[in-house]
Formats: structure tokens, sequence, C-alpha cells
């Protein structure tokens, strides 16, 4: 990596500013940083395997962080990168042969898939946790084992979900104000339809789309995939509920929805088709690269979505957290890097130059300007504290991420609203579908 | 005789010569592919998961996908989107094939232009097919609504039927080439004499080709039908990239749902069962062709 | 003549649509701005032609060592399984030893086995015998497939060869080795063309295999690279995925320029009663 020019960095992120202040606030911070309980061992070499980053600045900014760290501590560190849903089966993969990658950075639960794989995390997750502010409870469980009582990973965020949608053809259809609530949400969602702007929201085996929003609906009503002990709780009112209120949403969609895969609703977005869906931050980042059409930018909005009868925040967000293998040799020189990486001189500028692409899991972090630094911008820090997990309210792992693997719940969404399966049929495919998952 | 001489004539008889040439291919093929498969098989008849070695369960695994609504529809899909899809490449490959035995301008490049489909990487193409079969964007809709066929924009792989059909038709394009080269070679094969004893006895283009090009084209036709059969029904790149078994399991096949289960949810155990039972279909091609080989 | 020469050009026509659209469909993604892709007056037109696509592909990615690599594995793959493939299909053919029955019907059932359900498992060997992100170890992995495929189709066309060949040669004195290697080959390059023309197909797009084995960007094959790099969250690079698809495409539209005729020939060679 290239020295990254100091001025142009400065110019073209809000960092410095973000730095500057940061550690004048908090100057114990940088101090506790310098006493890093972590040594890499003698000789150390690392492999990290990540996610490709959503937008390039990620993968700039986390390269020079990394160089950063190889200048400091002789480490050196190689990275590869995946696009994002290739990397579960190659950590899966890894975890199974007992090779690969010391480092990876990966998705929701799977950490709990082969916890015993893992290298113990607690002294890492409790050292980090205590210098940037603790860290939001979602993140806890996606990463602390309440069975083994050990962190098998470490949080490092979400890339985060919010509703998008188009703001004058919102007050065309009588909302000046984005809804407050589910009924307000489906009066605008007819009015765009009625004026040719429908909504849209995916259908189809999108990862990251489908499962966004048709888990906000369920967990909104109050619907829940298990109970506390695993027991599944999927067939209910409030499950039935939700599945009424997504069929009348559905009505008012773009055609197509149910063959969607993550890219669909963005390009339907850029092409002016479209008038509502929920999604991460890059439709509207990417709507300010569009010279050609800046009116896309400018009556693009974000908001977090609003909260149903179950008088929560129930946002899904895909979660990412680092874990170590134990077949690693140097466990401590990759504790080094991910303490490093997430300090805040590595933290802020990765974090503010993405623009919101990653919300992290640590609370501290929450207090970056970049949040407010525009309004559309600060839904997404919201999406971390906002968050439920998958498996909502069972226990993570296995089962939770093999539910969510095999899209029981979107399927469920799907089959009533597509193929006019009754709501009653369809709750009870998911729910056997669920027990067998569950029982496994 | 000298030493080398000895080894020399020693390696000559057919007996040891035959064993030292098969040799690199049984290595091969016995290390990297029975290894593995007998492994499979194994896994299979476990609990495994990933990360987790389980232990020996016997043909629970069998009897848990039998018993699922899910796979019983993606081997239903399976075999249909095999015996479509290749009904489809046969007829359509044997129909371009005859056009392309003739002689006329261009031939050569016809034959290698037509050939694309299936030397392109699957998966880049595919994602070719999913631009035109795009809900939104689908030129194909916009072409058809321009000409007043239809009013809104079709709707590819939003629906069971339809997601499966245009999944069968993009199979098709990629492997009727194959079929078509294969028939050339096999039409080049065919005496010109035997046309022209037909035309003399006063027969049809069609007759000719019901007595004379269908018969002879038997052999390739089995080698054809079997060897397709066995990439379409492991089909994995085209399903994954354009519908990754979706809406709502509609399109999933025995490799795709394997794939799911096994890797993405790590239930290895099951996914090898589940990645294994097309194998019982497969074993039915591979002794009609074994048989036809040897009657020849 | 009108009459014929429709005949012969109308059905060749709505194959080449049919056939040709998404090449078509790559050429016009290749040169379209990335707005023009989703606003287009005409979506089988270009209105501004842009070189950027192919330049980014080129300057912001490892494209071109994707591609060497993918040519290096697959030239590999094809000259060593159709090597194997030969010297052992001359064996059950010629060298009636005993067991060459077995082996032929074992080699058969050996293309049976899709890499579908032998990812897993062989995965643990090629850990074990530290082959993992090594570019060179596609080639015997692709072996396994290629070379059933291969020694068939060459048992078939060796089959076809008139054993007065080699009697007569046998009569002069030469050995084995000199009737494998200067009677039956030269005789033999047909047949030998096309199973190499069919490696180099299958391993110029084998997928899966490469997107688990190989880790580093700079062992990755053209499509791994492409999909596992050029698709950015939920964000396709159209422009960039379909210049490489197209790039990607054009070492195969060469071979089977040149040699789509030896091709035909050989198969026709090995399916001959």
């Amino acid at each position: 990596m290239k020295h990254p020019d100091r001025r142009e960095f400065l110019h073209s992120t809000a960092a410095g500013i973000g730095a500057a202040a940061l550690a004048g606030a908090f100057p114990a911070i940088a101090s506790a940083a310098d006493a890093s309980p972590f040594k890499p061992e003698k000789g150390a070499e690392l492999n990290l395997l990540r996610w490709k980053g959503f937008v390039k600045r990620d993968d700039e900014i986390w390269a020079e962080n990394t160089a950063k760290f190889e200048k400091a501590t002789g480490v050196k560190v190689k990275i590869d990168a995946l696009s994002w849903p290739d990397v579960t089966p190659k950590a899966a993969l890894a975890a199974q042969v007992g090779s690969g990658p010391d480092i990876i950075m990966g998705w929701n639960d799977d950490p709990f898939v082969y916890p015993d794989k893992l290298v113990d995390m607690t002294d890492l997750a409790e050292h980090i946790g205590k210098a940037h502010g603790g860290y939001f409870d979602t993140a806890r469980t996606y990463c602390y084992d309440p069975e083994v009582k050990r962190w098998v990973s470490q949080p490092i965020g979400v890339t985060g979900n919010a509703l998008v949608y188009r703001k004058s053809w919102a007050k065309e259809a009588g909302f000046a104000e984005f809804p407050k609530d589910f009924d307000g949400v489906l009066k605008l969602a007819r009015g765009l339809k009625k004026n040719g702007h429908p909504c849209g929201f995916s259908l189809g085996h999108a990862v990251g789309d489908a499962n966004g929003w048709t888990h906000w609906l369920l967990w909104g009503f109050g619907g829940k995939q298990a109970n506390p002990d695993n027991s599944i709780a999927i067939n209910s009112a409030e499950t039935a509920h939700a599945l009424e209120y997504a069929k009348q949403l559905h009505e008012t969609m773009i055609a197509g929805v149910a063959g969607w895969l993550d890219p669909n609703n963005n390009q339907a977005f850029a092409a002016g088709q479209l008038g509502l869906t929920m999604n991460g931050i890059s439709i509207w980042a990417s709507a300010k690269d569009n010279k050609e059409h800046p009116e896309l930018y400018a009556d693009t909005a974000n908001v977090v979505p609003p909260i149903g009868p179950s008088k929560q925040h129930t946002i899904f967000n895909n979660f990412t957290s680092a874990f170590i293998f134990k077949y690693s040799k140097y466990p401590n020189a990759a504790k080094e890097y991910l303490r490093f990486m997430l300090d805040t001189a590595q933290a802020d500028p990765w974090v503010t130059g993405m623009v919101g692409y990653v919300t992290p899991a640590l609370k501290g972090y929450a207090d970056l300007p970049v949040w407010t630094s525009n309004p559309n911008i600060t839904p997404y820090r919201d999406a971390m504290a906002g968050a439920k997990f998958d498996g909502f309210n069972g226990k993570p792992g296995k089962a939770a991420a093999q539910a969510l693997d095999e899209f029981v719940i979107v399927d469920m969404f799907a089959d009533h609203c597509v193929n006019n399966v009754s709501v009653k049929d369809a709750i009870a495919k998911a729910e056997k579908r669920l027990t067998t998952i569950y029982k496994r | 005789m000298t030493g080398r001489a000895q080894i020399l004539s020693r390696l000559d008889s057919p007996r040891v010569l035959g064993y030292v040439l098969i040799a690199p291919a049984a290595v091969l093929l016995l290390g990297l592919l029975a290894y593995p498969l007998v492994l499979g098989v194994w896994l299979s008849m476990t609990s495994a998961s990933l990360g987790n070695a389980g232990e020996f369960v016997g043909l629970k695994n069998y009897a848990t996908i039998l018993d699922d609504p899910i796979f019983r529809g993606a081997a239903g899909f399976s075999v249909l989107y095999t015996v479509c899809a290749e009904i489809g490449k046969l007829t359509l490959g044997l129909a371009l094939a005859l056009i392309l035995n003739q002689r006329f301008r261009g031939y050569r490049a016809a034959r290698s232009l037509m050939l694309l489909p299936w030397v392109a990487p699957t998966v880049l193409s595919a994602l070719a097919w999913l631009w035109l079969l795009d809900p939104q964007f689908s030129a194909l809709s916009w072409l058809l609504i321009k000409l007043h066929l239809i009013d809104t924009n079709l709707d590819f792989l939003g629906h069971a039927w339809s997601a499966r059909f245009s999944l069968i038709v993009v199979n098709i394009w990629r492997g009727l080439p194959y079929f078509a080269i294969g028939y050339l070679a096999g039409l080049q094969g065919i005496s010109k004499d035997l046309y022209e004893a037909a035309a003399i006895d006063g027969a049809t283009g069609w007759q000719a080709f019901r007595r004379i090009t269908w018969p002879l084209l038997a052999p390739i036709t089995t080698i054809l039908v079997a060897f397709s059969s066995i990439f379409t029904l492991t089909d994995f790149q085209l399903i994954w990239t354009m519908t990754r078994g979706g809406p709502t399991d509609s399109t999933q096949v025995f490799t795709t749902l394997a794939y799911q289960r096994a890797i993405t949810s790590g239930q290895l155990g099951e996914g090898a069962a589940i990645a294994i039972a097309p194998i019982v279909f497969m074993i039915v091609l591979a002794v009609i062709v074994v048989r036809s080989v040897r009657e020849r | 003549m009108f009459w014929r020469r429709l005949r012969l050009y109308g059905p060749l026509a709505l194959y080449g649509v049919f056939l040709l659209l998404p090449f078509y469909w790559m050429i016009l993604t290749t040169f379209k701005p990335d707005d023009e892709l989703l606003r287009t007056p005409n979506p089988f037109l270009i209105f501004h032609v842009t070189l950027g696509h192919i330049t980014g592909l080129l300057r912001e990615t490892q494209f071109l060592q994707w591609f060497a690599n993918t040519l290096f594995v697959s030239v590999a793959s094809t000259v060593v399984s159709v090597f194997i493939s030969y010297i052992t299909a001359y064996a059950i053919i010629r060298l009636r030893f005993p067991g060459s029955e077995v082996v032929s019907t074992a080699i058969f059932l050996a293309y049976i086995v899709p890499p579908a359900i032998l990812f897993i498992p062989l995965a643990t060997i090629i850990i074990q015998l530290h082959w993992f992100d090594k570019l060179w170890a596609l080639v015997p992995i692709y072996a396994t497939f290629l070379v059933p495929f291969c020694t068939w189709l060459l048992i078939g066309f060796l089959k076809n060869i008139p054993r007065e060949l080699e009697e007569a040669a046998r009569v002069d004195g030469a050995s084995n080795f000199a009737i494998i290697w200067r009677i039956i080959f030269p005789v033999a390059v047909p047949g030998l063309i096309s199973a190499a023309i069919f490696s180099f197909t299958l391993s110029w797009n084998e997928y899966l295999y490469a997107l688990v084995y190989m880790s580093s960007s700079t062992n990755k094959t053209v499509s791994v690279g492409m999909i596992t790099e050029l698709i950015r969250g939920d964000r396709f690079q159209w422009g960039q995925l379909m210049a490489g698809a197209l790039i990607g495409v054009l070492p195969a539209v060469l071979v089977y320029f040149f040699f789509v005729e030896y091709y035909v020939a050989g198969v026709s060679g090995s399916v001959k009663e």
C-alpha cells in the first residue's frame, strides 16, 4: 500500500477532525493503547480473510491501517477478500479441515457453529469493550457463548439497514414526514403505488435484503422464531398479523420482487422506478456519485424503520465479527492486530471514511462526527442499537444460522404473499421446517 | 543383454507395459476421486457437521431427506430440469447440426460462433442472462412491449413455474451447441451414397432422415444424452447464480440444496446424502452408455 | 434460389439470435456507461460509448493475473490429461492385460461423480498434501474429471485405427514404445485434438474447485476472481463484469475458430461404427 497523502486524506474525509477531537476528548484511550496486553509472537505472520468492502474506501483504509500495524509491530499481514456471502462457506471449510486463515471476519452466528475450534477471545473482547464504551446488546449475543461462558469472537459491527425512500414522492402521497408506524408505512406504500412509484422489498433468496425486511415485520408485530429455550414459537397470532400485513404491502409493490437478489432493489431505485425500499446505505451513497441524475441524491432519504405493535426497534442487519482459529500459530499477534484495528486511531478513519457502511458494535464509536454530518447517515448509526439477532428470541447458534441460511422466514412470507398459501399453511410449513432444524 | 536393455524388453511385454501405462490414471483417480468419494459416502452415513466429526448413523440421513418436502421438491425439479433440457437440447441441437452440415459462405465462422454458449464461462454468461431476465430492466420484456405483445414486464424469475421454465431455457441455450457439434461429427460419418440411393428410390427428405440419418445417429445420441444428462443433473453454477434455489425453494436441485445444507448451514452428513442421491440416476445412465459402447 | 437461401439462412438467423443474444448483451454492457444501463430509450443500443469499464477492469483489479492463471491451469491440465488419457486408452485397447475391461468400466464410472459432492472430502486431502491455495494444484484436480472423458473418447478413436498399421510395424521389429509414439500417435492426432479442446473448455469454465481451493487474489481464475471481487456488497459492477466475461470468452473462441474442424473430425472418428 502506498503512503496516503496526509493532506488529501484529511480533505477527502472528515476523519482528521474526528480523530483529533476524539484523541482530545479521551486522552486515556491513547495511553491505554500503549499498554497493550497482547504481545505478538516472534516472527509472527498473519493471514486475514475478510469480506470485500461494500465500498472501495473500506478496503483502502483497512489496508492503510494494516500497513501501519505492520510497521509498528513487524508482523506481516496478508489480506484476502471475498464477496460477502462467500466468506461463511470458506470459514466453515477452514473449521472443518483445521487449516486456513488465522483470522476470519465472518457473519452472524458463524462463530457459534464451531465454537470449540476458536480461540478464547474473552481477554480481547473485554479489553476492547472497556476502552471504547462497551458493546451493544446484540453484539454480545452474537459473540459471547453463555454455555462455555466465554467470548468466541470479537464484535465488529453491522452493515446497517434502514428504509430508503424518495422524499418528493412521499410528499406527493401525503407524507411530508415519514410515517411513524406500520399503518402509516402501508398508507404511504399505497399512495406511492397509486402515483406510479411503487415500493419494493425482496421476497427471493436475497441474503441481505429479503431477510432484512421480513424479520423487521415479523418481530415488529411481536412474532418470533423461537423461545429463549429454543422451543419453536413461530406459530402465533403475531406471526399471522405480520403475514397479513406483508401481503397488503406486497400488493403495492413493483412487479417481480419474488425473484429479487440483493442488487435488484439498488438498481430499480437508481433507475428511479422505486419509491421505497429497505437497504444498507449503498443506495444513497451511490446516488451521490450519479452525476447524470443529481435529483436522485437530493431526493433520497434514509430513516430508521418504524416501531410496530411490539413497541421496540426490530431491525435486522448482518452482523460481522472476527474470530481466530485454534490452529493459528500466532493467536497473540492476531489479537493484537484486531485490538490495533479497532483502536480509535485506526477505527475512526475507517468508520468515517466508509461513511456509514459499517456501524461499529462499540458504543464509543456512535459518537463519531460522521454519524451526524448528514441526517441521512444518522439512521445507520442507530441500526446497531435497534437491532435484534437472527433466531430471535431463541439462542444464537447453529440452528438459528441454519434457519437463516435456508430462508425459512423469507419463504414463509413469500409463500403467503406470492404463492397464495394461506396464513395458516405458510406458518405450519415454517414451523415444521424450524422443528426439524432445531432438532438436529 | 545389458541390464538396461533387459528392463526395456521386460517393459515391452504387453502385460507389464499395460500396468505401467494405466498407472498415472489409476493413481490420480484412486487418490483424488475414489478416495474422496468413499469419504463422501461415509460422511452421508454420519451425523457430521462442520467442525464436528459426528458419529455413524447408518441410513438415517437418507430417511430424513426422503421425509423432507424440500428435498422431494428438489429431486422432482432436478429430474424435470434434466428431462426437459435434454429434449430441448437434442431436438434443437440436431436441427442446428443439420443446418451446419451444409457448405455455405461463412460456415466455419458460423460453426465456431454457434458454439459460444458452451464455451463461455457459465457463471459469467449466467450473469448476462440474469440481466436479460431482470424483472425491471429486461431487454426482452422491453422488446415484447414495443411489439405490443405484452403490456407489462414479464416476471421471468419471480414465480415458481416461470423461474423453472427460464432456467430450463438457459440450460438448453448452454448445452445445445454441445449436441450440435456432436451430431455434426455423427453426420459427417454417414456416407453420401446412402442418401443418393434413397433419392433414387424416391424417398422424401423426411423419409431419408427417418430411415437413414436418425438410425445411424443412434450411437452418438446415446452418448450425447448420457453425458449431457450427467452435466445437467449436477448443474450448480447456473441455478446458484440466477436464483439460489428461489423463489421459495421452487428451483432447488440436488446440488444447490446439498451446497446449502452442507456448506452454508454446515450439515455435512445430510448435505452429503443429498449430493449422493443423484448418483442413483447417474448409474442408470452409465449402465445404458456402457452397454451401448460395448455393443459396438 | 431465394427459397433455398431462405431455408438455410432463416433458421440460422433464428439460432444466431437465441445463441448469441447474451454475448451481444455482454458487448453492450461493456461499452455502456452505468447510468445508461438503467435508463435508456432503447436497451439494444449504446448512446455514449465508454471504454471506462475495460480500463477499470485492467487497472483496478488483478484481471490480467487471473487471466494468466486460467490460461496456465487450462493449458497444463489439458496437456497432462490428454497425455495420461492417451497412454491409458492405448493400454486398454491394444495391450489386453488382465483386468483391462474392469479398468475401462471404472474409468467411465469415474466420470459420473459430480464435483459438488467431492469438494468437501477432497478439501481434507488437499490440505493434508499442502496443496491448498497453490495454483498448480488445480492441474491434478481438474485432471480427475478430464481424464475419464478423454480416455473414453480416445478409446473410441483408437478402436477405429486399423490394426494392420501396428502389426506391420511389429513385423519390422518395432517395440511397443515405438508403436505408441511413432505409429499410432500421428494417426490419433484428430482424436487428441478433440480431447484437448474438450479439456480446455471444461478447465476454462470450472468454478467450484477453484472457488474453494484457491484463496489468494493472485491465485484466482477468471470466473472466481470476477465473482468474488467484482460484486461489492449489493452492487454488481455490471460493466466490468461483462467486460471480463467478454475477454474471458476470447481464448476459447480462438481455439474453436481454428480447431473446430479437427474437433468434429475427432469426435466423428471416435463414434464411427
